[in-house]
């Protein structure tokens, strides 16, 4: 096992790929710090139209506002560029990170009136083994690329005719996570 | 050679105290790679771990796959043996009291005993399953035919894969699931799916199917629904369910006409192009259209996207087998490969998506009314012989067929088998025609269940046996590509739970049949019976020692020896397994289905699985995650005959056939046709889609058509009130 905490990979996001299945909850309930509870998202995108769904996970903003929001100073930020969940002891349950967040991530235990949200699965990416929701995911619509693969995937697909989006440049600030948003398969050339 | 351009060398996480088990998972014909967690003080599984390096799922998992360890230490499980002293309370969960083993052998030994000298040997019956390994299902085989005498076992994938092993066994002359390793599918340049909901039902397959389309390869998907794989199809083949055998033939005649027969691979390998290519001429893009409501340009482009394709791989799941030509739609769905010569090499061939964990394994050795160990015939005297003297009977001891799986109910109700043995299956909710089923459950004289929860059909037995969760053993299951593999143990038996091959060891025992069962101690006993049972057997396992499948990350069959490394790719010599060494072209004339829409009921019902659910939901409904997305059944309606209908989305309504009939919330979505209606089939009790469908049976396969009937929708509510 690698002592080093640089991490040489990144989440990426294909959301045309998703097939709904949720199997990126239920893992995230499996990973070690987080107590059984999930802490992402799956939308039906048109529930009364079609099967299409995608996912929403913390995108680790390079500037959170998650963090900046929080009085408390509770979300912390790792070397790695994960935005942490908030640090137990310092956090008052105000909720004002869940309000700042432009994708409304964080998630709110009302019991123990404490804020909780991805935290990358740290103690797995610090090593750079992929967060538990991408290990899993069936219709790899979540993966783990090095920075060279992300490289790759928007040659691929970048066609430069305006209509296509992705996280890069960025939805709303610079994220640690790509999204490559529907359209995925435009740039493709057919084999005959 | 396994490690392909999805691979990643990846270290697992290992938490302070625990140890990782390598195993599979306990669902579908996936058989996902998995480790499980393990707290070493306690000794108990308490998670799961990707399996990174399993070469067909590289860790991927399906939320049933993640959450599959959280029925091992279930508050459910059954931990002792339970009977029940009233016959009365049949069909209900009471009245059952715990029970020593002791005491629960001693009464099924005494009334099996007493059905057999009263009625006769065969007025026992054996109803198994397979999500249980070759093991299991081997020694349940004997022991029906060894230690109960009958001729009537039947098991549970004649609800599931006997319409594809059919097929096959008439197109090949074998019975092998796919004719390729899963990690040829990515490799392919076209993929044809008909009848799968590929991404519900085998979502881990569906990296390799999206991986098709970005490297320009393309999608076609033949189904009555735009699930989630047709979704984004190259071309959806939106038919009308039952009609997949018009589909087939119209492309096939697309296929010759259009010049895409390959004909030196048609005259040297296969037999019946002539009279198939002369049937199949009628079957006009327009008339294909008419049966089956695609639209001519889509048949079309469908034809010449496979036509063209270098390689390509025809794939089908339940849709096209759960009909009452369920056999025919398979071999005319793979009459494309042979036309066309796309078989017998990497990256070209047929597949079917096994349902069930062990369906391709647990039809081969035994459990079928027909079949003995490796897939030989009980009606071959030469197999009779050789199994006969693995197993230290004589031949003329071995039971004669028995009957299908069906066809066993009606014999429960007129009471020729009066004595039941079910175990790992739950047909009281996954067989057809429930309200029939349900009643000849009810009939049995005596009913011993063996299952790890209290199943629907538990209810009707006055014995239960509880046995393990496919983590408390070891053995091996067979995988949808036809790979043997291995399951491995990571926890001790809860409660007085026992694996079934044990049960029946020492049952057999009971029964005055112990020297046949005495000797084998340890599941490794059976494996080691089982290979040799199989020797000589198409499905020959002789060469797929436990040692060898861990080396070599699974063995293939056929393995035939020791130095034999087992068989990924089938037919690459071309050589088939009819006696002449060629396949069958099959001329299939077209059927309706059995039940076709009519003025009282207009309306065509499919049924089908959802992500999160397993068969019949005894396991998966039990799981808080599981349930918690998807707790109910509900009807899939399109907006069109929604507003015909006048009813809404999640509004309460009738829905009915001739046979039963059962209350659904109304999920309204575009993605089916106007004229079919969707129910999911994991539910019980009342909520059971099962009351609803036919028991029409394939010929063959004696599957029944559980993907068409003719339905009918009231509404139940007027103006805020239940009618």
């Amino acid at each position: 096992m690698t002592t080093t905490t640089t991490t040489r990979r990144k989440l990426y996001m294909e959301l045309e790929n998703c097939i709904g299945c949720r199997a990126c909850l239920a893992a995230c309930t499996q990973c070690g710090g987080h107590e059984q509870k999930n802490r992402n998202y799956v939308y039906d995108v048109n529930p009364l139209v079609n099967s299409q769904t995608m996912p929403l996970m913390c995108l680790h903003c390079v500037d959170p506002a998650c963090a900046r929001s929080c009085p408390a100073q509770a979300i912390q930020i790792h070397e790695t560029g994960a935005v942490l969940s908030a640090t137990v002891d310092k956090c008052i349950g105000c909720q004002n990170c869940t309000i700042a967040c432009p994708y409304g991530i964080p998630k709110f235990d009302e019991e123990e009136n404490l804020m909780y949200k991805c935290d990358l699965c740290i103690d797995r990416t610090k090593d750079d083994i992929p967060p538990m929701c991408a290990s899993v995911c069936p219709s790899n619509t979540l993966q783990w690329l090095t920075e060279d693969e992300i490289a790759d995937k928007k040659q691929a697909t970048d066609v430069g005719n305006d209509k296509w989006v992705t996280s890069m440049p960025y939805l709303e600030g610079e994220t640690h996570v790509t999204v490559n948003l529907p359209g995925v398969l435009q740039g493709t050339v057919k084999l005959f | 050679m396994q490690k392909d351009k999805f691979f990643r060398d990846i270290e697992n996480v290992r938490h302070r105290n625990e140890e990782l088990v390598k195993t599979h998972c306990s669902y579908c014909g996936m058989q996902c790679g998995m480790n499980l967690r393990v707290d070493k003080s306690t000794n108990k599984i308490i998670g799961v771990e990707p399996r990174y390096d399993w070469p067909v799922t590289l860790g991927k998992m399906c939320p049933k796959g993640v959450t599959a360890y959280q029925q091992t230490n279930h508050d459910d499980r059954i931990l002792k043996p339970l009977i029940r002293d009233d016959a009365s309370l049949k069909g209900t969960k009471e009245g059952f009291r715990e029970a020593s083993w002791d005491e629960a052998y001693d009464l099924i030994a005494k009334k099996f005993g007493e059905l057999q000298e009263d009625y006769g040997k065969d007025s026992l019956s054996v109803f198994s399953g397979v999500s249980m390994t070759n093991e299991k299902c081997y020694l349940t085989g004997k022991f029906a035919r060894v230690a109960m005498g009958t001729r009537y076992i039947d098991y549970n994938g004649r609800f599931c894969m006997s319409s594809a092993a059919g097929g096959f066994l008439r197109s090949f002359g074998v019975d092998r699931g796919s004719t390729l390793p899963w990690t040829d599918v990515h490799q392919t340049d076209c993929l044809f799916i008909a009848g799968s909901n590929t991404a519900e039902c085998h979502p881990t397959s569906m990296f390799r199917v999206w991986a098709v389309q970005e490297r320009g390869g393309y999608l076609i998907v033949a189904d009555p629904r735009e699930t989630p794989v047709a979704r984004r199809a190259d071309v959806h083949l939106d038919l009308r369910p039952g009609t997949d055998l018009a589909l087939a033939n119209g492309i096939l005649n697309l296929l010759i006409q259009n010049g895409y027969a390959d004909e030196s691979f048609v005259n040297q390998h296969t037999n019946g192009f002539e009279e198939t290519k002369e049937l199949v001429k009628d079957f006009t893009p327009e008339y294909t259209s008419m049966i089956t409501g695609v639209a001519v340009e889509k048949i079309e482009r469908a034809a010449e996207i496979y036509g063209k394709a270098p390689n390509a791989i025809v794939m089908f799941a339940r849709g096209v087998e759960q009909q009452h030509k369920g056999v025919d739609n398979v071999s005319a769905y793979t009459n494309m490969a042979l036309v066309t010569g796309k078989i017998g090499r990497p990256k070209a061939g047929v597949a079917t998506f096994t349902g069930q964990g062990n369906g391709q394994g647990g039809r081969e050795h035994g459990q079928k009314s027909d079949l003995l160990p490796g897939y030989q015939k009980i009606t071959n005297p030469e197999a009779v012989e050789r199994v006969s003297k693995v197993w230290g009977i004589e031949p003329e001891e071995m039971p004669k067929p028995g009957v299908s799986a069906y066809e066993m109910f009606e014999l429960m109700d007129n009471k020729t088998i009066r004595g039941l043995y079910l175990l790992c299956s739950n047909p009281a909710v996954s067989a057809p025609n429930l309200n029939f089923v349900r009643g000849a459950l009810k009939k049995l004289d005596f009913m011993v269940c063996g299952d790890f929860f209290l199943s629907e059909s538990a209810e009707y037995a006055d014995v239960i046996l509880p046995s393990v969760s496919w983590s408390e053993d070891e053995g091996t299951t067979t995988n949808l590509e036809g790979r043997i593999i291995k399951i491995n143990k990571a926890q001790e038996p809860i409660g007085e739970s026992k694996p079934d091959w044990l049960m029946q060891v020492e049952l057999a025992e009971r029964l005055g049949k112990g020297k046949h069962f005495s000797h084998l101690k340890t599941a490794k006993d059976v494996a080691e019976e089982f290979r040799l049972a199989s020797k000589g057997g198409v499905a020959d396992y002789y060469g797929a020692t436990w040692d060898k499948i861990d080396e070599q990350d699974g063995v293939f069959w056929p393995c035939t020896d020791k130095e034999d490394k087992g068989t990924p790719h089938m037919f690459l010599d071309k050589q088939f397994y009819h006696p002449d060494g060629k396949a069958k072209i099959c001329a299939l004339p077209y059927r309706p289905p059995a039940e076709e829409p009519s003025e009282k009921y207009p309306l065509r019902l499919t049924t089908g699985r959802v992500v999160y659910h397993y068969l019949s939901g005894n396991q998966t409904r039990r799981i808080k995650f599981l349930n918690d997305m998807c707790p109910d059944p509900y009807v899939e309606v399109h907006p069109i005959t929604a507003a015909e209908y006048d009813i809404e989305h999640d509004e309460v309504v009738l829905l009915y056939t001739l046979r039963g009939k059962a209350n659904y919330k109304v999920k309204i979505t575009e993605a089916i046709r106007e004229d079919t209606v969707f129910v999911p089939y994991h539910f019980g009790d009342l909520e059971s889609i099962n009351l609803l469908t036919i028991a029409a049976l394939d010929p063959i396969s004696k599957m029944p058509e559980y993907k068409a009937c003719a339905a009918q929708i009231d509404k139940i509510k007027v103006a805020g009130k239940v009618l």
